[in-house]
């Protein structure tokens, strides 16, 4: 663990040292030992901030947005999910490839329930990788166990399900915050007088703001799982967006975001022979 | 005074019979605030993960219905008795911030006013405290909570109870039969609890916040913030709301609800203008609201040290880290 | 939840311009006949229909939706009725997997000369809302529920 970690500090240190990147964002302590909080650091002489434990798990792609036209690249610790999350801001026109150094640093799962999903421990897109790959960890025969589980539910089931789901959701909007697919220069929920959301605490307006932001995401979603990990109330939000995955992996076949950077999702495209249930 | 635990139930379902009883029980094990239904057992083992401010202060509350055809406005309230038991000295402490800013800021907030004097706390000291507990730090004590109307301080098998005020005295009254004089016999230390996590309030905190507001050390601190309202939802004093209305046709209904001041549309005017347009300027406002404004203007620090913020917070930031680095005069990257 | 005799369901028809709308008004032309509960709103294509409309229309007290638009090929701007389809497919299984009856949410393809079927579709829809009664789900008169806490 400390070699990898000696790894990452020297890489920075370089990268910034050279000047080939103005800030490198890493993991660092917090007073806790089992946490850690996403750091920007500037000073070459302060990359020995930078730690790699199992408790670097925040996802680190979507600060890339807080600085769309930097001076000189930001330097970026890559996993698997970073890469992927990468990809989708690629995609869709957030950042440009060149503004950024991306350090690949294989995973080797932390202590988050968000990892337990995980299919891409190795980065897909990197500029350097600092250490071999780990093994992908065995295909995840459950991706949409729990999607199953909620639909064998009967209808009334499932709105009481997502109802009461919902109930504790306190619109705290960490979910989209956290989100690299929720790119949105301004969200419609911030936009309370446009008229789409309510801004109210209701049952109503909260699952109206759940499945809007499942569908805004859905053909985007990395599986990345953030969401679920900075929900303050635990809400399972991913029932929703891998519900909308799981349709469409059956009506087109295997689908999966964040692979590429070029791959149009699914509901910006369209197929002449797409299945049509509205003959 | 002190009250058995055997009989607490007794005395819990007393209290039901006069108002309505909130207390936390366990929700998959972390204990949260619910009203009682006369038969869940109290989780008290540790706070709740969600504070007890929506009792005054609800996350949406209907203000009144009008009618533009007949220009009719009917203001709705809610008096309704609430006893909120098992309340711990930091969120006794945030009710009394709360009453600072809905009652004392020279302009009585009648919805919220309705609710206090409806609502009695029994709070109850804290026995152990969390790791991100630093109410100690913040000139409270976990081991007594003078705002409540009743404080219970666990003795092993029973509560001593103290009561500070007239709904206090009320509640004894309520309970004569069940208290009993104090054995003198703790078995269980209570009333020597200390927080372990110290953080940095010194006096001139406040001072030295506001001197420091065009400092770039809250570039550095709020470069992880996510920009979520999470620490504002979950804080027992932030107090800001946003007013909107719901029509239909010609009649409708005002209502109000919690905001937070790190959403893009909190300060944004009316033209289009935001005077606070990034994460920076919205956490240093927070910060400064917590531990500065607040003193200035009321003389006590609206932060009561529960430490909610530090454990929900998805980018882990701790708000006691810029209080060290403003006590400590050092710069954030320092 | 028991049905009221008299319960007249409420039904929001989101109508291409180019398609439906014109069926719409032939069906008018030739004097058929359809549920008058159905309300129809003109769109300048079905792929202007935000998946938000029908959630919208749910909060707002509609007890079914319908999505009408050219057939597929027949878009007066291409492709704009591709992307529905799509869209929709994936949306009438959302709401499903939220709990919201099928029968509640119809997306359908008519053209300007099948004025038939849109009397047929607007008929068959109206009648099955009227079978599963009012809707409740996502319904805003359930709105505003003050915490559990606060007791009221």
């Amino acid at each position: 663990m400390s070699e990898k970690q000696e790894k990452m500090r020297q890489c920075a240190e370089k990268l910034l040292r050279d000047g080939e990147a103005g800030y490198v964002i890493g993991w660092g302590e917090t007073r806790f030992d089992d946490r850690t909080t996403p750091i920007f650091v500037e000073d070459p002489a302060g990359a020995g901030a930078f730690v790699w434990n199992e408790y670097a798990i925040n996802s680190l792609a979507k600060y890339l947005l807080d600085d769309k036209y930097p001076d000189k690249k930001i330097g970026l610790f890559t996993r698997g999910c970073e890469s992927r999350a990468i990809n989708r801001l690629l995609k869709d026109n957030q950042i440009k490839r060149e503004n950024v150094y991306l350090i690949g640093v294989p995973c080797d799962g932390k202590k988050s329930d968000r990892c337990t999903l995980c299919r891409e421990r190795n980065p897909i897109l990197y500029d350097v990788l600092l250490w071999t790959p780990e093994d992908d960890p065995p295909p995840a025969a459950g991706r949409f166990d729990r999607v199953k589980d909620i639909e064998a539910m009967s209808p009334d089931e499932r709105y009481v399900y997502w109802g009461e789901t919902y109930d504790s959701c306190i619109r705290c909007y960490a979910c989209r915050n956290v989100c690299p697919a929720c790119n949105c220069r301004e969200c419609y929920a911030d936009m309370s007088k446009t008229g789409f959301q309510g801004k109210q605490h209701s049952r109503s307006d909260n699952q109206i703001f759940g499945v809007t932001r499942a569908f805004h995401v859905g053909d985007r979603c990395i599986e990345c799982g953030e969401c679920e990990r900075v929900c303050p109330m635990n809400l399972p939000i991913m029932g929703q967006t891998q519900k909308i995955l799981k349709d469409i992996n059956e009506l087109t076949g295997e689908y999966e975001c964040g692979m590429d950077a070029t791959s149009e999702n699914y509901l910006g495209r369209f197929d002449l022979d797409d299945k049509d249930e509205f003959m | 005074m002190e009250l058995k635990k055997d009989k607490l139930t007794e005395a819990l379902l007393l209290l039901r019979g006069a108002s309505n009883v909130i207390l936390p029980v366990s929700n998959d094990g972390a204990p949260v605030f619910k009203l009682w239904d006369g038969v869940a057992e109290p989780c008290l083992s540790a706070n709740t993960s969600l504070p007890p401010k929506d009792l005054l202060f609800p996350r949406s509350e209907k203000m009144y219905d009008y009618n533009v055809k007949t220009g009719n406005i009917s203001e709705i309230s809610s008096n309704k008795k609430q006893t909120v038991f098992g309340i711990r000295p930091c969120d006794v402490r945030s009710i009394e911030n709360l009453d600072h800013a809905f009652l004392e800021s020279g302009y009585t907030d009648s919805y919220y006013k309705t609710r206090r004097d409806g609502l009695t706390t029994i709070a109850l000291a804290c026995t152990e405290t969390a790791r991100t507990c630093f109410c100690d730090s913040m000139g409270l004590s976990p081991n007594d909570a003078p705002g409540a109307d009743i404080v219970l301080n666990d003795r092993g098998d029973a509560y001593t109870v103290k009561s500070n005020t007239e709904k206090g005295e009320e509640i004894t009254r309520l309970w004569k039969s069940l208290l009993s004089k104090e054995t003198g016999k703790a078995s269980k230390a209570s009333g020597s609890v200390v927080c372990d996590f110290k953080a940095r309030a010194d006096k001139d905190l406040p001072e030295k916040l506001v001197a420091r507001f065009d400092d770039p050390m809250w570039d550095k601190l709020s470069k992880a913030c996510l920009g979520c309202g999470c620490c504002s939802f979950i804080c027992p004093t932030c107090y800001c709301f946003d007013i909107g209305r719901e029509n239909h046709g010609a009649s409708g209904t005002a209502f109000r609800c919690w905001d937070s001041c790190m959403f893009s549309d909190y300060s944004r005017m009316a033209g289009g203008h935001d005077p606070r347009p990034s994460k920076k300027e919205r956490l240093r406002n927070r910060y400064l609201h917590k531990l500065a404004y607040f003193n200035l203007r009321y003389g006590v620090t609206l932060c009561v040290g529960c430490g909610r913020c530090v454990d929900k917070c998805p980018a882990n930031l701790d708000v006691t880290r810029a209080m060290d680095i403003i006590s400590e005069g050092v710069r954030a990257d320092g | 939840m028991p049905v009221e005799k008299s319960f007249e369901p409420a039904i929001v028809a989101f109508c291409c311009n180019w398609c439906t709308y014109t069926g719409a008004d032939l069906a008018g032309l030739n004097r058929m006949k359809y549920p008058e509960n159905v309300h129809v709103i003109r769109v300048p294509c079905s792929g202007r229909v935000n998946p938000q409309f029908i959630l919208r229309a749910f909060q707002k007290g509609c007890d079914g939706v319908m999505v009408c638009g050219c057939h597929p090929g027949d878009c007066h701007y291409s492709t704009g009725n591709y992307f529905t389809r799509r869209r929709f497919m994936i949306m009438k299984r959302l709401l499903e997997y939220n709990g919201i009856d099928p029968e509640r949410f119809h997306a359908r393809w008519i053209s300007g000369s099948e004025a038939a079927k849109f009397r047929d579709t607007a008929a068959e829809v109206s009648e099955h809302v009227k079978k599963l009664g009012p809707n409740v789900k996502y319904r805003e008169e359930f709105r505003i529920t003050e915490s559990a806490e606060a007791g009221t």
